[in-house]
């Protein structure tokens, strides 16, 4: 580059300028219109977590406050203190972690299956995987609650864990096989040669190779357990069982909403989505295999 | 180090695909053999199945005394180099070569020590703690066989290892390997596509073709005396010249287009064989650097217009158009049975065939240029008695005394084989 640039006879200013600065005038543009998507994906996010701050009558007021001027942990507390938050807690906990790790377990192993073994019907499996997920979930919710209360499933943490792995293994699957379709097999076989049991091979090779889709995969298990709302609402009756998010609801009540512990437990319940994430995003940033084979 | 020895390999795939077939052969303690052919010949098939990556249909496969049919690939003590590298791009360089050593459990400090003498040997000392992603592509390379070597196994296998270099680099890896494997002395069975390479590299190559094993010889006999047209158009870059002649004459003339050569009474004598060929075709075959030029030659000659010159600085190559049937056959490697394009010289005769001649004087080359150049050269035939095994051939070196008399000395060759069959097919 450099030495096409020394090459070329340096432009007449006037020339120059005017596309120039059409160009960087175009850049502006464009940044302004990433600005104001940013405004508004990040202002709610914004005004949830001022208002969990902010006192009850400012909350209210006429004249928005835009910054909380006297903080106050206020609503936290009236939050934390709320019947059944700690069961909720617990319930939600439980269900989003027995969904993130028998997803990762049960997707990994068909992914496996789907990517490096041929078997009769594996397109037709492959295709109804992604099939299902087109089902818009309002319209499952009726037969799936007429299904789970024969099987007395209904208003029992394991009968939202079954419906919640429906709804991630597609996802999980299709996301794993195309991570394990990327390790070339010759990593595998080599590894074979090279002293390896075929589950050697799997173990020391593959698993850290498919590590990206895992947090991938971990990630969208957990923000869909975590922050789901429709099932959990209509299939856990007793307050003792309900999640999180179902437990957020129950500030809307006949006589009103009552805004400061609902946004101060709203900003409770995302925190563990946040903090999970910022654990597993470095590792799913590159590609890892760049340079097994030639690149 | 051991021996390596197919008996009867059969591969079969699904009920009816034959990758192999019926493949016996033997790779001595510390032989290079290098298994060639184009794409789908079943050669890196074969390989697979002596690393333990393919399973055996039928026959047997030996490593040293072991019948390894049944042996799982890690305990085979064969180290593999893939086309790919196959580098494990979550390890570095380091880790790469140990790898091999960590999984037999071999001593921390000796990994290291052995690590570090290859490393140094192939200069990949300073790039130990590098990811594959790091290295360039002949680097990358050379760990690949770093990491064969290191295993000190009883056999290295490569499956088209620089086929994935570009071409300054794959002759530079090609001398590297090869004196690699003269250093360690270790049984290497080696595969590719590229017949130079064979040729280069192999104590001996095995040319394959659908699965079935053609010829396997010192690549100075698979040059000299291809077994089948398969070989004789395989091997040699650029390939053998072959077309159709007649026999005539009690076997002592060979006629195509409008040109009639007499063999010599010694080869004649020699091939008794070629008489009973009188009145039928035979395919002749003439090397390009066994055509010559007409002046100052008073044998046989043929006489083409010359299409086209290849100046390759030391050598050229000169297409000349001579009126000949190309021979049709589909045992022939594509190159050669390709169509010759339209004629531009010979006219009023139904086919031609460009001969492909390798001069190496470039004061020759302006002699080729005139309109109606002739070409000498020679011509070969062959004549055996026992029609599928090897053809003998032969080419007649200038002075027309030694023709045939030295069969150590010819270089050109040539093969017999009825072409009648085809025609009668309506060819």
């Amino acid at each position: 580059m450099s030495s096409v640039t020394q090459i070329a006879p340096t432009p007449v200013a006037p020339v120059v300028t005017r596309p120039r600065s059409r160009k960087r005038l175009r850049k502006a543009g464009w940044n302004l219109v990433a600005l104001a998507v940013l405004i508004v994906m990040v202002f709610p996010v914004y005004w949830m977590v001022s208002t969990a701050f902010k006192p009850g009558r400012k909350i209210l007021s006429y004249t928005p406050q835009w910054f909380p001027t006297h903080p106050t942990v206020g609503n936290f507390t009236d939050a934390v203190r709320q019947p059944f938050f700690w069961d909720a807690v617990r319930n939600s906990v439980i269900v989003t972690s027995v969904v993130v790790v028998l997803s990762l377990v049960l997707a990994f192993l068909a992914a496996l299956a789907l990517a490096k073994f041929r078997f009769y019907g594996r397109k037709a499996f492959i295709v109804v995987i992604l099939g299902v997920q087109m089902v818009p979930l309002a319209a499952l919710i009726i037969p799936l609650y007429i299904t789970l209360a024969r099987l007395k499933e209904v208003d029992k943490l394991s009968g939202v864990i079954v419906l919640y792995l429906t709804f991630v293994l597609p996802f999980a699957v299709w996301t794993l096989r195309g991570f394990l379709l990327g390790v070339p097999k010759e990593l595998e076989e080599s590894a074979m040669v090279d002293g390896c049991t075929r589950f050697g091979a799997f173990v020391r090779i593959l698993l850290p190779l498919v590590g990206p889709g895992l947090v991938a995969t971990s990630i969208f298990a957990f923000i869909q357990a975590w922050n789901e709302f429709i099932i959990a609402y209509v299939f856990l009756h007793t307050p003792e069982r309900q999640t999180l998010m179902v437990w957020l609801a129950s500030f809307t009540t006949l006589r009103g909403t009552d805004w400061g512990p609902l946004m101060a437990g709203a900003t409770l319940c995302a925190l563990p989505v946040v903090v999970f994430f910022l654990l597993v995003q470095r590792r799913i940033a590159f590609g890892l295999t760049a340079g097994a084979v030639k690149g | 180090m051991a021996e390596l020895e197919f008996i009867h390999v059969n591969k079969v795939y699904g009920t009816d695909t034959t990758a192999v077939r019926d493949l016996s052969l033997h790779v001595g303690e510390g032989e290079f053999v290098v298994l060639v052919g184009p794409s789908g010949c079943g050669k890196t098939t074969a390989l697979r199945m002596v690393a333990g990556l393919e399973e055996i249909s039928e026959g047997t496969i030996r490593i040293g005394d072991r019948v390894v049919n049944n042996v799982s690939p890690k305990d085979r003590d064969i180290a593999m180099v893939f086309q790919t590298y196959a580098l494990y791009p979550h390890k570095s360089v380091y880790e790469n070569l140990a790898f091999g050593l960590r999984m037999r459990k071999v001593s921390k400090a000796e990994q290291r020590r052995r690590v570090e003498e290859i490393a140094r040997k192939l200069g990949l000392a300073d790039m130990l703690q590098r990811r594959p992603a790091q290295l360039s592509g002949g680097q990358r390379q050379r760990v690949a066989m770093g990491r064969a070597i290191v295993r000190e196994p009883k056999a290295f296998l490569m499956d088209e290892p620089l086929s994935n270099l570009d071409a300054k680099l794959r002759v530079q890896m090609r001398a590297e390997i090869a004196r690699i494997q003269q250093a360690l002395k270790v049984t290497t069975l080696y595969v590719t596509h590229d017949q130079v390479e064979a040729m280069t590299m192999g104590d001996r190559v095995a040319v394959m073709r659908d699965g079935v094993l053609q010829q396997v010889d010192t690549p100075q006999r698979l040059y000299d005396a291809p077994g089948n047209l398969f070989v004789a158009s395989f091997v040699g870059s650029p390939p053998m010249n072959l077309f159709e002649a007649t026999v005539e004459h009690d076997g002592s003339r060979l006629v195509f287009g409008d040109a009639r050569l007499e063999l010599p009474a010694d080869v004649v004598s020699e091939r008794p064989g070629l008489r009973a060929y009188a009145g039928r075709h035979v395919a002749v075959g003439i090397r390009p650097e066994e055509v010559r030029e007409a002046s100052g030659w008073d044998g046989a000659r043929v006489r083409g217009r010359v299409l086209l010159i290849e100046a390759l600085g030391a050598e050229q190559l000169v297409h000349i158009e001579i009126a000949a049937t190309p021979l049709e056959r589909a045992d022939l490697v594509d190159a050669v049975a390709a169509d010759p394009g339209p004629s531009l010289g010979v006219e009023d005769l139904e086919r031609s065939v460009t001969l492909l001649g390798r001069f190496d004087r470039p004061s020759s080359s302006r002699r080729a240029k005139r309109s109606r150049w002739r070409s000498t050269r020679e011509c070969c035939t062959s004549s055996i008695s026992r029609p599928a095994s090897r053809c003998r051939r032969w080419t007649f070196p200038s002075p027309p005394e030694s023709w045939g008399s030295d069969a150590s000395r010819s270089r050109g060759s040539a093969c017999r084989r009825d072409t009648r069959s085809r025609r009668r097919r309506g060819g």
